[in-house]
């Protein structure tokens, strides 16, 4: 397998440089012979890709330990599933991981155009995406090799780190990469679009899916990214505003701004150029958080350290902007169109600011992310840029992001008119107002937080008025009941009530994140058996204490009991884990979820005598958070589902 | 107009009870959000579980208990280990410029956006046709029908 593993890789190295000097051949000589050639290549690199991948999951299973990597990364102990899921748990596999899906994704573009004539501009695609694909190769081939053996066999390996034996951090990172990777298929066709000079919208169209879906694998990467350090890592949140979480958060604003804008490309052909900038920028911002993540010039909790891979990724980075930014230049006229508004109060202008609000956010958190960096250059000190430095810089940002989230979608194309805004907005400003005003009567006077549940109430009275209004209009036309014609409505114009679903995701996010952050109750306290701590409404009783062996781990169970006044609502477990292989034990958290609060609690300290130290939470709100983001996806999802194709001559 | 009464109503009631903000307890959280393990470089003690950490976070409960304010518990740790022990940069001299670095792009990028589109709006004038609002055009039911349909599949082809 091992062989099988290295040759496979090898060899998808070598058609992958066949097929960039076919297409380049045949893109010289304008033979599509040469062309179509390129393109075979293409699904070769995948198929000698997945073989690989296969050779790397089955050494996993098989307890390969002579091979580097599987002895790094897995035990004889570890479940057969995170066995299998160790594959990306370390930077070789996760390359390998990044090729193989890349090399799918360029298969499936070959696959999506196999109705359509070859031409210079599906060439360019190609030609971009196996490019970047023999720079994942090159990686894997000549730098750091996932099949590398050691001289001898060590009798058991050395185990996954306990913290990732969780499933929430088994999809985390296969999400996020496929977000990242997906945005390559777009960046290509805009490189194609470039060169060729293609000044429509028809690579946008072409990409539509590409884009969403990406953007939706980002989405559910960064919300699993947050559940899992939530439940895991015991610290009570669930984001910190690490260098590696901003690694993906930076090009997933990137990608929310140019999803925005697409849609004016699409409808009103404007804004061309700056589309070409906001996908270079994502597809090298992608790049840069793995540069930044895999060079260790940051320190991060997530501690993948320096792995010598920093330089090879600056260079792709620098080779990618640059060629970007000539492109761009050099086909500036071209795709300059002379943009026309009839008023600063349309669609297209609120478009434009909801874009300048975005990448506001992502600069602010590139700047914080790398001002270590920058002061450590100026002034010879690498000052700590951490968590609140990014609330105290970035809230204000997402505020005004959140009440433009509330009228970009409704106003009107072109030139919204008096009857249009006070259509569409009045009553939810009202709404939102009256919401303040009971907020502040219950006592919620904390001014971020108080602010948020007044915009979130505001954006979510327009797209609940917008979409009571549409079922209202179409249950009196078509005589349909009011559910099915909501049901109706969501389905048939799913594009637009898919976006509306998003916008209504990060509404509930915002009350998540205002309502845990601003109003987080906590307590520690040392127990012996039978004594409680209270906290808000609830008091925990400890009641019992249990120690038993499960699968590759030993674990230390504290039993608390749950009380709300007199009732007993249930218990909780807290744990402490020893897992085999592992150096310290884990804290696991124990949660209990309702839609009102979590209590969180974790037992930091135990005691030969059996009394536990443990740390109780309670979160308001936080639950929304996980719904918020599920809602996006949902929405994500019914938004790029393709519509059916039709005869449009009626 | 109901939507006016009920603006009114709701300024009212905010007046009335928008005085005098409850004081939340400082938590240790809040405060080991704004330092860093001294033995886990790069590690807020907030996530951090060591038991270096754990030493920085029992000072902190000790300081709280004694009735201390962040400011003060902050003041201690940054006299015990230097300035790099807080997660957020000072205010004064070159971190200025982290503070203002994102609110200056943000005015960029305002302004670049504001005068494109005046100009884009300029040349809509120019161009454009002469604007009617048509929301104030007479429609009749058939033609309104008509509309809705077609914009319904517009917006399926969307």
């Amino acid at each position: 397998m091992v062989t099988l593993g290295t040759l496979s890789q090898g060899a998808a190295l070598v058609f992958t440089l066949a097929s960039m000097v076919l297409l380049l051949v045949g893109l010289m000589r304008n033979d599509l012979r040469w062309i179509r050639a390129g393109k075979r290549g293409l699904v070769a690199v995948a198929a000698f890709a997945t073989l690989a991948s296969i050779a790397l999951a089955w050494l996993f299973l098989s307890d390969s330990f002579q091979v580097e990597y599987v002895a790094s990364y897995s035990d004889r102990a570890l479940p057969v599933f995170y066995k299998l899921t160790a594959f990306w748990a370390g930077q070789k596999g996760s390359l390998l991981f990044w090729a193989w899906v890349l090399a799918g994704f360029s298969a499936l573009v070959v696959y999506n155009n196999r109705r359509e004539p070859d031409s210079k501009v599906t060439a360019y695609v190609y030609l971009v995406l196996a490019g970047t694909l023999a720079f994942f190769l090159f990686l894997l081939t000549v730098v750091t090799n996932p099949f590398e053996v050691l001289g001898f066999t060590p009798p058991d390996g050395q185990g996954l780190n306990p913290m990732l034996q969780n499933p929430g951090m088994v999809f985390h990172p296969p999400t996020l990469f496929l977000g990242y990777i997906g945005f390559t298929v777009p960046f290509a066709y805009a490189v194609a679009a470039m060169v060729t000079g293609t000044t429509d919208a028809a690579w946008i169209r072409k990409t539509r899916a590409w884009n969403v879906l990406s953007w939706i694998f980002l989405t559910v990467g960064i919300i699993l990214g947050g559940q899992w350090a939530y439940v895991e890592l015991g610290w009570g949140g669930y984001w910190a505003w690490d260098p590696v979480e901003n690694a993906s958060f930076i090009p997933w604003l990137t990608s929310t701004a140019f999803i925005h804008t697409a849609i004016i490309q699409e409808r009103r052909g404007i804004m061309r150029v700056w589309n070409m900038v906001l996908i270079l920028l994502t597809f090298v911002l992608c790049i840069f958080g793995t540069y930044l993540v895999r060079s260790g010039v940051l320190q991060s909790v997530h501690d993948f350290g320096a792995t010598g891979l920093g330089g090879y990724f600056l260079v792709f980075l620098g080779i990618t902007l640059l060629g970007g930014l000539y492109l761009i230049a050099e086909s500036y006229d071209e795709f300059r169109t002379p943009g026309t508004l009839e008023s600063y109060l349309s669609r297209e202008s609120t478009f434009l600011f909801n874009n300048v609000i975005l990448l506001a956010l992502a600069f602010a958190t590139l700047f914080g992310t790398v001002f270590p960096l920058i002061s450590e250059a100026v002034v010879g000190n690498k000052v700590t840029v951490g968590q609140p430095f990014f609330n105290q810089v970035n809230t204000p940002l997402f505020l005004v992001l959140l009440g433009i989230t509330g009228v970009c979608p409704l106003i009107g194309w072109r030139k919204a008119s008096p009857a249009n805004l006070r259509k569409n907005f009045l009553r939810p400003a009202v709404g939102a107002l009256v919401v303040g005003a009971v907020l502040v009567a219950a006592g919620i006077r904390q001014p971020y937080a108080w602010l948020a549940f007044t915009l979130a109430a505001f954006v979510a009275g327009t797209i609940v008025q917008e979409f009571v209004v549409a079922v209202a209009a179409r249950s009196r036309l078509t005589g349909e009941a009011s559910w099915n014609a909501a049901l109706r409505l969501l389905w048939r114009l799913r594009r637009r009530y898919g976006g509306h679903l998003v916008h209504l995701g990060l509404v509930l996010i915002v009350v998540g994140i205002a309502g845990s952050s601003a109003y987080k109750l906590e307590t520690q306290a040392t127990l012996s058996r039978g004594e409680s701590v209270e906290i808000g409404r609830y008091r925990l009783e400890y009641e019992n204490f249990r120690i038993y062996d499960k699968f590759n781990r030993t674990v230390y169970a504290a039993t608390l009991g749950v009380f709300a006044g007199d009732d007993r609502l249930g218990a909780l477990d807290a744990e402490r884990r020893y897992y085999i292989n592992a150096k310290n034990p884990t804290t696991e958290v124990a949660l209990r979820t309702t839609l009102r609060e979590d209590l969180y609690v974790t037992m930091p300290g135990l005691a030969r005598n059996g009394d536990i130290t443990v740390k109780v939470a309670v979160n308001p709100l936080l639950v929304w958070i996980w719904i918020g983001g599920g809602l996006m996806v949902v929405g994500g999802v019914l938004a790029v589902i393709p519509a059916r194709r039709k005869g449009r001559a009626s | 107009m109901k939507a006016g009464r009920a603006f009114l109503l709701a300024a009212v009631v905010a007046a009335a009870v928008g005085a005098g903000a409850p004081a939340w307890a400082l938590t240790e959280t809040e405060v080991s959000e704004s330092l860093i393990c001294y033995a886990c470089p790069g590690e807020p003690l907030s996530i951090d579980r060591c038991s270096c950490g754990d030493q920085m976070r029992a000072v902190i409960r000790r300081m709280l208990a004694e009735g201390k304010d962040k400011d003060e518990i902050l003041a201690y740790f940054t006299a015990q280990f230097g300035e790099e022990i807080l997660t957020i940069p000072p205010k004064r001299g070159f971190n200025l410029v982290a503070y203002a670095g994102p609110f200056v792009g943000l005015a960029f990028g305002a302004v670049v956006a504001v005068l494109v589109v005046r100009r884009w709006s300029a040349a809509g004038a120019r161009g454009g046709s002469k604007e009617t609002d048509r929301a104030e055009l007479p429609v009749d039911d058939a033609v309104r029908r008509r509309i809705e349909r077609e914009l319904s599949n517009l917006d399926a082809e969307e």
